[in-house]
C-alpha cells in the first residue's frame, strides 16, 4: 500500500513537470498576427510581420518586423535577433502575398505555411495588388492594428459571401488539386485605406489575372451556394417603358437575401460540354421609384431581365477565365468525376479547358420586395 | 488441460465488456493518419478499402471464436501449446509476445511523435515516454480488472469525435468521391494497408478465458458490435477526409484527422487539435495496457513471473528501444513493418490456427472413440 502511494507521488511529480514542458508566457512572447511575403530576388523572400505583444502594464503593442532570407523560418530567426521577445506564429490570422510573388508562384509559400503545425488551417490567404511589405508597414491614420483590421476585413466579407473563402485549408486544397484553379481575394492599399478590390485568379500556382467590380459575385454564384448574398445589377429599361415614361434607359436594381443553388452536369464528354443550372431566389430591395412591383407582369419582366444580365456576366467570366486558362469555377472536378482519373490529368485538362462549352441556365425568382411599393 | 487458466472467479468479466475492449484496443494512433496511406493505394475509393477490411475483420473474429470455443478455458498461448506441441508451441507463444511488444511500442512511439510535432516540439521524447510508461505501470500492476476499466472509460472519450466532424462538412465536395470503383486492385491494396490501423481485436485471443463462463456465448455478439462501432468511426472519418481534401493534397497531409480538427475553432478554444492530442492519451491507454497485459500472459505461460516484476522489466526494455528509433523516417519504416507483421498475425494466422486446431481435435476424438 505504501509502495503504491510512493509510486503515485512520483507520477504526480512527473505530470506536473510535464505541464511545464514548454511554457509560453504571454508577456514574454510576440504574437505574429499578420504575415506578408514578397519576393525580393530570384530565391529570396521578404517576410513582413505585424506583431502584437502584451507588456507588463497589460497594454498591447503592435510592432512591425521585416526581414529577407531564403526560407520563411530564416526570416523568423533574423527577426528574432531583432526582437526582445520570442516570436510565435500560432495566432497568425492572415497571410498576404505580394502580387509579384503570386505571379512567380505561390506553392512555396503555401507549403511553408502548411508544414508548420503551429498554423491554424483557418487562417486566411489574400493577394496584395502591389507589395505586401509597404501595406503592412505603413502607419495608417484610422487603423491602429493592421493585423486585426485585415483579418476582420476578410472575415466579414467572406462570411457575407462578398468574396470567395480563402482559408489556408481551402487554398491548399485547390492549389494541390489538378482540376481546379485558385481564386483568392485581392487586397489593395489606397492612400490611407485598405480594401478588397476583387479576386486574383491563378493558372496553376501563378497569378494570371484579376476579376474586379461585380465579378466576384458571379464567381461565388457558380462555385458555391448563396445563403445571404446581395448584388446590384443594371438592366435595360426598355422592356418596362410601356408602364411609365419616367423609366430611364439604364435601370439599377438591388437584390438581397439571395439564396442560390447550383448544379453542374457534364452532358458531352468529347467537346466537353457542361450544363450549369443556377437557381436564385432573392428580394428586391431598391428599384427606380416609378416602378410599382405590385403588378405581376412587372416582376416577371424584372426576373427575365435579371436572368439575362446574370447569364451575360457568367458567360463573360467563363470566357475570360478560358482566355487565361484558369479554371477557378472547378469544371475540371466535375469532368474528372465523370470520366475517371485515368482519362484526364492536369495537362490534358489544361488543354481542354479553353475549349469547353458551358450552357448556363439561370432561373431568378424575386420572392418579395420591401415594405413600401 | 495443463495450461488452463486458473483465473479466480472475481477476475472474470461480463461479456458486454468485450465491446469496450474491442473499441478501446482498436482505436489508437492509426486513426490520426490512416487516410493518407490508404489513399495512396486506393485513391478516391479508399472508403471501400475500409469497408472491405472490416468485412475481413468480422470473418476473422468469427474464426477466432470458433477456435477459442474448441478449447474452453485456454487463451491463444495455451491453444498453441496444445495444438503444436511444447517446442513449436512455445516458440509461437514467444512470437506472439514479440508481436504484442511491437504493437505496444508502435502505439507509444507514434503517439509521442504526434505530441512532439503538434504540441511540444522542444520536449524530449524520452521524457514523454517515461511519463506515459509510469502511468501504464500504475494501471497494469493493479490487475486485469483495472485494465478493463480503463478500456471502458476510454470509450467515452471517443464519443466526442463524431459531433466534431460536423464542422468540416461545410468544406466538403462530393465530387472528390467520384468515380466509384475505379481500381479494384488498388482497393484491395488499400484494405491491406489498413491492417496497421484496424488491428487490436486480436486481443480477444487472450481475453476470452476471462469472460464469465455463462456469458461466453454472447461474447461473440459483443465483439461484432465493437467492430461495427469502430467501423462507423473509421468510415465517417474516411468519407469526410476524402471529401475534405483534394487528392494530391491528401497525399501530403501526414495526420489528416488532426489537420481536419485544426480548422475547427470555438470561441473558447481556438485550436481544438491540441486538446484532442492531449486527450488522446486516454484513448491509447487501453491499447498500451492491453498489449502489455497480453505480453504478460504469454510470458507467464512459460515462466512463473509476478505481473509487477514483468511490467517493470517490460517498460525498461521499451524505454531503451525508444532511444534507437528517433526520426520520422525510422518511425514510418517501423509502421510499415508492423503493418505487414500485423496482417500476417491478425488476418492470416487465425485461419491456419483454426485448421490445425480442427485437425487436432478431430484426431483426439478419433483416438478417444477407439480406446
Amino acid at each position: 500500500m505504501i509502495k503504491r502511494r510512493v509510486l503515485l507521488y512520483y507520477l504526480c511529480i512527473f505530470l506536473l513537470l510535464f505541464g511545464c514542458a514548454d511554457p509560453k508566457i504571454l508577456e514574454r512572447i510576440s504574437l505574429a498576427v499578420l504575415i506578408g511575403y514578397d519576393v525580393e530576388s530570384a530565391d529570396k523572400v521578404t517576410a513582413t510581420v505585424a506583431l502584437r505583444s502584451v507588456n507588463q502594464e497589460l497594454q498591447s503593442i503592435v510592432s512591425i518586423a521585416s526581414q529577407t532570407d531564403e526560407t520563411s523560418k530564416g526570416t523568423r530567426i533574423k527577426a528574432s535577433l531583432d526582437s526582445t521577445k520570442k516570436i510565435v506564429a500560432g495566432q497568425a490570422r492572415v497571410i498576404l502575398l505580394g502580387s509579384k510573388l503570386a505571379e512567380a508562384g505561390i506553392t512555396q509559400a503555401l507549403h511553408t505555411t502548411k508544414m508548420n503545425s503551429e498554423m491554424s488551417s483557418g487562417l486566411y490567404f489574400a493577394i496584395v495588388d502591389g507589395e505586401a511589405g509597404p501595406l503592412i508597414e505603413r502607419k495608417y491614420e484610422n487603423i491602429s492594428d493592421i493585423g486585426q483590421h485585415i483579418f476582420y476585413l476578410l472575415e466579414h466579407n467572406i462570411e457575407e459571401q462578398y468574396t470567395v473563402s480563402s482559408t489556408l485549408h481551402e487554398t491548399v486544397r485547390d492549389s494541390y488539386s489538378p482540376f481546379i484553379d485558385l481564386a483568392l481575394p485581392l487586397i489593395v492599399q489606397d492612400e490611407d485605406d485598405v480594401h478588397i478590390s476583387g479576386l486574383a485568379i491563378f493558372n496553376g500556382d501563378k497569378m494570371v489575372g484579376k476579376l474586379v467590380g461585380n465579378e466576384p459575385f458571379y464567381v461565388v454564384l457558380v462555385k458555391e451556394k448563396y445563403n445571404a448574398g446581395s448584388i446590384q445589377v443594371i438592366i435595360p429599361g426598355a422592356p418596362l417603358k410601356k408602364l411609365s415614361n419616367d423609366i430611364p434607359d439604364q435601370l439599377a436594381i438591388a437584390i438581397d437575401s439571395i439564396f442560390s443553388n447550383r448544379k453542374v452536369k457534364l452532358v458531352n464528354k468529347d467537346t466537353p460540354e457542361f450544363e450549369l443550372d443556377i437557381k436564385v431566389e432573392g428580394r428586391v430591395l431598391e428599384i427606380h421609384s416609378s416602378i410599382t412591383t405590385e403588378d405581376f407582369n412587372v416582376m416577371e419582366i424584372l426576373e427575365k431581365e435579371v436572368e439575362k444580365e446574370f447569364k451575360k456576366e457568367i458567360d463573360k467570366i467563363i470566357k475570360k477565365t478560358q482566355e487565361l486558362n484558369s479554371d477557378i469555377l472547378g469544371f475540371g472536378e466535375v469532368y474528372k468525376a465523370n470520366v475517371g482519373t485515368k482519362n484526364v490529368d492536369k495537362k490534358k485538362w489544361k488543354e481542354l479547358y479553353p475549349k469547353i462549352k458551358v450552357n448556363a441556365n439561370i432561373t431568378v425568382e424575386l420572392l418579395r420586395n420591401g415594405v413600401f411599393d | 488441460m495443463s495450461q488452463a487458466i486458473q483465473s479466480k472467479q472475481y477476475e472474470k468479466i461480463n461479456a458486454f465488456l468485450v465491446f469496450f475492449i474491442i473499441c478501446g484496443c482498436q482505436i489508437g494512433v492509426g486513426i490520426h493518419g490512416f487516410q493518407r496511406v490508404i489513399y495512396k493505394d486506393a485513391k478516391q475509393d479508399a472508403w471501400l478499402s475500409v469497408v472491405l477490411s472490416f468485412i475481413l475483420a468480422h470473418i476473422v473474429v468469427f474464426v477466432m471464436f470458433k477456435t477459442l470455443e474448441k478449447f474452453d478455458n485456454l487463451d491463444i498461448y495455451g491453444i498453441q501449446r496444445e495444438v503444436f506441441g511444447k517446442i513449436l508451441g512455445s516458440f509461437l507463444n514467444f512470437v506472439y509476445v514479440i508481436y504484442c511488444t511491437f504493437a505496444f511500442f508502435a502505439v507509444l512511439k507514434n503517439y509521442i511523435e504526434v505530441v512532439n510535432t503538434w504540441v511540444f516540439p522542444y520536449v524530449n521524447p524520452q521524457f514523454i515516454a517515461i511519463a506515459i510508461l509510469l502511468l501504464i505501470v500504475y494501471a497494469v500492476t493493479a490487475g486485469f480488472r483495472v485494465v478493463i476499466g480503463i478500456s471502458f472509460f476510454s470509450f467515452f472519450f471517443l464519443l466526442w469525435i463524431p459531433p466534431l466532424l460536423i464542422y468540416p462538412l461545410y468544406f466538403t465536395n462530393i465530387n472528390y468521391l467520384l468515380p466509384i470503383m475505379e481500381d479494384i486492385i488498388g482497393i484491395l491494396k488499400g484494405a491491406y494497408s489498413m491492417s496497421f490501423t484496424i488491428v487490436g481485436f486480436e486481443i480477444l485471443n487472450i481475453v476470452y478465458p476471462y469472460i464469465k463462463d455463462k456469458e461466453k456465448k454472447s461474447a461473440e455478439k459483443y465483439a461484432h458490435f465493437g467492430l461495427l462501432f469502430t467501423f462507423f468511426i473509421y468510415i465517417i472519418i474516411m468519407l469526410i477526409t476524402l471529401m475534405y481534401f483534394s487528392g494530391p493534397q491528401l497525399e501530403r497531409v501526414i495526420w489528416a484527422t488532426l489537420t481536419i480538427f485544426n480548422l475547427i475553432e470555438f470561441p473558447f478554444v481556438e485550436r481544438i487539435e491540441i486538446i484532442t492530442i492531449c486527450a488522446w492519451l486516454l484513448i491509447i491507454l487501453p491499447n498500451l495496457c492491453l498489449y502489455l497485459w497480453a505480453a504478460y500472459r504469454g510470458v507467464s505461460s512459460v515462466y512463473n513471473l509476478e505481473i509487477k516484476r514483468f511490467t517493470w522489466i517490460f517498460i525498461s526494455i521499451i524505454f531503451i528501444i525508444t532511444f534507437f528509433i528517433k526520426t520520422r523516417t525510422q518511425i514510418n519504416t517501423m509502421n510499415n513493418y508492423f503493418g505487414k507483421i500485423a496482417f500476417i498475425v491478425v488476418f492470416i494466422y487465425p485461419f491456419i490456427l483454426f485448421i490445425f486446431a480442427s485437425i487436432k481435435k478431430r484426431r483426439k476424438k478419433g483416438t478417444g472413440d477407439t480406446s
